[in-house]
């Protein structure tokens, strides 16, 4: 299966479960995970249901494109299922049957492992799928993002696009899958990653990062201090901060002291962005509804 | 006799967290079921990653009847002087509802008391287990809980099915929101179908069946049993692995085991590279030859009894090679340049937020490393042991310990070994974090154990200096463990340096990092330091803990001398005439503790077994001085023991406290001439021995 037929299959089957088909963010992000399409969903009370491909760059882990396992950008499709369903790993393990992947001849396993997100205040708990020895999903119930803790719990499912493929296409290198249309992965991309490379390893201008992260984040607080807060605005300068941050920490021009500032700037917009949400769904009366209406809680 | 069964079905529970909730499960159902008057009751815990399981047998149908004894109020108010029950006492009798007739009379420290004996009814077993299994499977303890769907409920991982049966019937409960049934599934891949159980006795059997083994113990069986044969297929053994098995045991509901293949290519990587990606990284077992190399094979443990189509062996051979792959091009991109060459990088990576990089960790460790060169008289030069001391921490910047940590120092050992660095540079940087705390070989070479205790000196100091100190089961940095292992290194190397100036010289360069105030860090670091070289001697070298009280008080801070003087007591002390010292001394030092010395002078002697103290302890003070000089602590000793006899007669003829004022001062400053030469070796008021206070 090519890669841009995994992804469709993928998506037609968690629209046909009931999610909205969205669009990746149009901003540079480290993960789906900053998408105010869970983000900002998995907070408050409203169910909702949402599936997207997020291309997720860490310049950190570029490799000139020379390493054929390791990408500066890559591709995750992200799904959020709000409230996480009693039969979330049955939707799971049936969504693999629209790759091909028949559960019954081959060897699952859910295994522990946890996420954090120190510059999104978020952690969860949760596994990571593997598929015959190979990671192919991370698996997640997110217990608080933007320092809140969450009820109902969100089901967050992330599948890694490229390592699947390679996967089910049995490559030595992610630049040989096919990702289809006749082309390879390499054809689509591999001149951006040499690209991307050179420009985070050697000619991005710190000075100028430097600047723009002061000028994203007070433009972030900007947004914030707004009557009414401007949640996307402010949520948009908070991810821009991130990505400057991830540019000057690839370029080696972060500091070991200055690192945990840093991130702990970025994390104070991002709690404050998720603090304002859920004040404007309550002042709009929840219009998505409340999963939690007449549930008692411990 | 009835059986009850207890299955919580959930999502996958992480392996670590599966032992002790069995262990819990099992002893909260005993305590549960003592308090309501089972004796005798069997229980057994089970678990696989998706199922919790209490099995009891051994249980009546009901609860045994018991009978209680209520006290009532005092006989004498009971009772008017007609001998008729007053209201007192038919208070009690309505309250304990037996008859007044029926009221017994009992005898206590504070008078004679009404006494009523009830009977307790038993209730239906099944219904008493209803009540309190909910209670116990809601304390149970989970090393990180969560919450899931509407948030209302804390477990390990979500619960999707309760079983509870007495014999052949539900024992209807509530838990989590789920009511308890008997029907249950089998296998995820085998028998995923719901199924009606139909008894406790038959429940391992029936979920056996639908290829489930819920004990443990047999799953580890049989995984032993299968790496056994597949080993011994291609002429292999298993590398022992007893941790990696006892997490896999705990990982899967049926354990399966698939041998795949190698690439013999990617065995021209560093042995430990393999292993650590085979190992920590897909959790597959390994094998090896018969001389102990490692065989291009490979063993992962599944979950569930057989692979169809080829496709899971196909895959894991996929995912191996991927993964050696990309480790073979670290090592390849790691080897463009030299080692050496990385080291300004330390400067990049923290060691901790108020200490700075770990350029300047190396930086101090190296001074340290310096002053021990000094201290312990060695040849080597002041810039190599500084060199050194950067370079073992080089590969912290290395892609290759960037993606495997746990392959710090090793792969430093490889490159610079690559590099054509000298053996004894290379096998530093190998062996600098060893040993860990007591366990293990000390590095081989004096550089290894030069920067190995350097190293662990500085982390102590320096972050004791920033208030990183360890409390009770904290120890983030494992402090406790470096300063083991600083101890050990020092003491098998034989150093004889002064420990405590080690101490202070690191205190004063990381005071000099850090701020903070001098002497309070050292005085912490140095109470902390000590108590690891007690526990080296006890815990490691089996010292009486009061024989290393003892050596200790006399002095700790070179260890050689230390460890020799402890070894030389123990093997004396067991003699009566050290008990008899370990008891004089004690006298020794009360009567001399807080007074003057006034020395010794011979012509104020009234008795003569003050002179012939004397006379024997002037010759103890030649003998200690010869016998130390050649280092023959048993022969000091043993000097020690002869004055025995004659301390206990001069405390028999001698009053110390004599009337007059210049005897009693003479008599003090001859008891403490003797107490300061036995204090080169040891206190011996501190041991604890029969017939004396403690």
């Amino acid at each position: 299966m090519d890669l841009q037929s995994l992804i469709l299959a993928l998506q037609q089957y968690w629209g046909a479960a009931g999610c909205v088909i969205q669009k990746p963010y149009d901003l540079e992000v480290g993960a789906g995970t900053m998408h105010p399409e869970t983000f900002l969903r998995v907070l408050g009370p409203e169910p909702y249901r949402v599936a997207y491909v997020q291309p997720s760059r860490r310049p950190a882990d570029a490799r000139y494109g020379e390493n054929p396992f390791r990408l500066g950008k890559h591709l995750q499709l992200q799904v959020i299922l709000k409230p996480s369903p009693d039969d979330v790993q049955e939707l799971y393990l049936r969504s693999l049957h629209a790759l091909g992947i028949d559960p019954a001849v081959h060897d699952i396993r859910f295994e522990e492992d946890n996420w954090e997100s120190p510059t999104l205040g978020a952690w969860g708990v949760g596994w990571q799928v593997l598929l015959d020895g190979m990671e192919i999903t991370q698996f997640t119930y997110f217990q608080q993002a933007g320092g809140i803790e969450l009820a109902p719990i969100s089901a967050e499912l992330t599948y890694g696009l490229e390592r699947i493929a390679m996967f089910l296409q049995r490559r030595d290198s992610i630049y040989d899958v096919v990702w289809g249309g006749g082309r390879r992965y390499g054809d689509v991309r591999l001149k951006e990653e040499w690209e991307s490379s050179v420009y985070g390893f050697e000619v991005a201008d710190v000075g100028m990062l430097r600047r723009h992260f002061e000028d994203w984040e007070r433009e972030a607080a900007r947004c914030l201090d707004h009557d009414p807060p401007l949640v996307i605005p402010a949520l948009e300068a908070t991810l821009k901060t991130s990505h400057l941050f991830n540019l000057m920490d690839a370029r080696g021009a972060v500091s070991v002291t200055e690192r945990v500032g840093l991130i702990g700037r970025i994390r104070r917009n991002a709690v404050r962005v998720a603090k304002a949400y859920v004040a404007q769904r309550e002042a709009m009366e929840h219009p998505l509804g409340n999963a939690l209406e007449g549930v008692a809680h411990v | 006799m009835s059986d009850f069964l207890l299955e919580v079905r959930t999502e996958e529970i992480p392996a670590n967290a599966l032992p002790s909730a069995r262990r819990q499960l099992r002893e909260a159902l005993n305590r549960a079921l003592v308090e309501e008057g089972f004796e005798g009751a069997d229980v057994h815990t089970f678990s696989t990653n998706r199922r919790l399981v209490a099995l009891v047998s051994g249980l009546p149908g009901r609860q045994p009847d018991r009978t209680e004894v209520l006290t009532g109020p005092p006989a004498r108010v009971a009772f008017d002087a007609d001998g008729a029950p007053t209201k007192a006492a038919e208070g009690f009798a309505r309250k304990a509802g037996v008859p007044v007739e029926q009221l017994e009379r009992v005898e206590t420290p504070k008078g004679e008391y009404l006494s009523a004996t009830i009977r307790l009814e038993g209730r239906p077993t099944a219904e008493i287990l209803a009540g309190r299994i909910p209670g116990i499977i809601g304390a149970l303890h989970f090393p990180k809980m969560m919450r899931w769907g509407l948030g209302t409920h804390v477990f390990v991982r979500p619960v999707h099915g309760v079983v509870a049966m007495f014999d052949g019937d539900v024992v209807p409960m509530e838990l989590l929101d789920i009511r308890s049934g008997s029907r249950t599934v089998g296998h995820r891949v085998h028998a995923p179908e719901a199924f009606e159980l139909t008894h406790p006795s038959a429940y391992a059997s029936e979920l056996e069946e639908r290829r489930v083994f819920i004990d443990p113990a047999q799953r580890r069986r049989r995984l032993e049993k299968l790496a056994a044969e597949l080993a011994s297929q291609v002429r292999c053994h298993v590398h022992p692995d007893e941790a990696l098995v006892a997490e896999h045991v705990e990982l899967v509901e049926f354990p399966g085991l698939i041998r795949g293949q190698i690439d013999p290519a990617h065995l021209e990587l560093p042995r430990e590279v393999v292993i650590t990606t085979l190992r920590h990284h897909q959790k597959c077992l390994i094998l090896e030859r018969e001389d102990g190399e490692l065989a291009p094979y490979f063993l992962a443990v599944v979950d569930r009894a057989d692979d169809p189509e080829g496709l899971i062996r196909q895959g894991n051979e996929w995912v191996i090679g991927a993964r050696l792959s990309d480790a073979a091009f670290f090592f390849k991109e790691d080897r463009t340049h030299r080692l050496e060459d990385l080291v300004p990088q330390l400067e990049r990576l923290e060691f901790h937020r108020k200490l700075g990089s770990l350029a300047a960790k190396a930086e101090r460790a190296g001074l340290l490393a310096r002053w021990l060169v000094e201290a312990a008289g060695m040849t080597i030069t002041a810039g190599e042991v500084e060199r050194v001391a950067r370079l073992v921490k080089a590969d912290l910047v290395t892609h290759m310990v960037g993606e495997f940590p746990e392959l710090q120092g090793i792969m430093g050992g490889h490159y610079l070994r690559l590099d054509g660095e000298p053996e004894e540079v290379w096998t530093a940087a190998r062996d600098h974090y060893l040993p860990q705390g007591f366990e293990g070989e000390i590095p081989a070479s004096d550089l290894g154990r030069l920067v190995g205790a350097a190293d662990r000196m500085d982390s102590v100091a320096s972050l004791f200096a920033v208030g990183e100190v360890p409390t009770g089961s904290k120890d983030p940095f494992g402090l406790r463990r470096a300063a083991q292992g600083l101890v050990r290194i020092v003491a098998g190397a034989g150093w004889t340096v002064d420990l405590a100036a080690f101490v202070r010289r690191a205190c004063e360069l990381a005071v000099e990092t850090a701020g903070g105030d001098l002497d309070v860090v050292s005085s912490q670091v140095m109470t902390f330091v000590t108590d690891r070289v007690r526990r080296y001697l006890v815990d490691l070298a089996g010292m009486a803990p009061d024989t290393a009280d003892a050596v200790m008080h006399a002095a700790w801070s070179s260890l050689p001398a230390l460890e020799a003087r402890a070894r030389a007591l123990e093997a004396v002390r067991g003699e009566p005439e050290f008990r008899a010292l370990a008891l004089a001394f004690k006298r020794v030092r009360n009567i001399t503790e807080g007074q003057p010395d006034a020395g010794v002078d011979p012509a104020l002697f009234a008795e003569p077994a003050e002179r012939e103290l004397y006379e024997a302890a002037l010759a103890f003070q030649g003998e200690l001085e010869m016998s130390l000089a050649a280092h023959r602590v048993d022969e000091a000793f043993a000097g020690m023991g002869k004055l025995a006899g004659i301390l206990d007669q001069f405390f028999i003829d001698v009053l110390v406290m004599a009337e007059d004022e210049r005897v009693r001062a003479n008599r003090i400053g001859l008891l403490k001439m003797l107490g300061r030469d036995f204090l080169t070796l040891a206190d011996l008021s501190r041991l604890q021995v029969e017939g004396g206070e403690s």
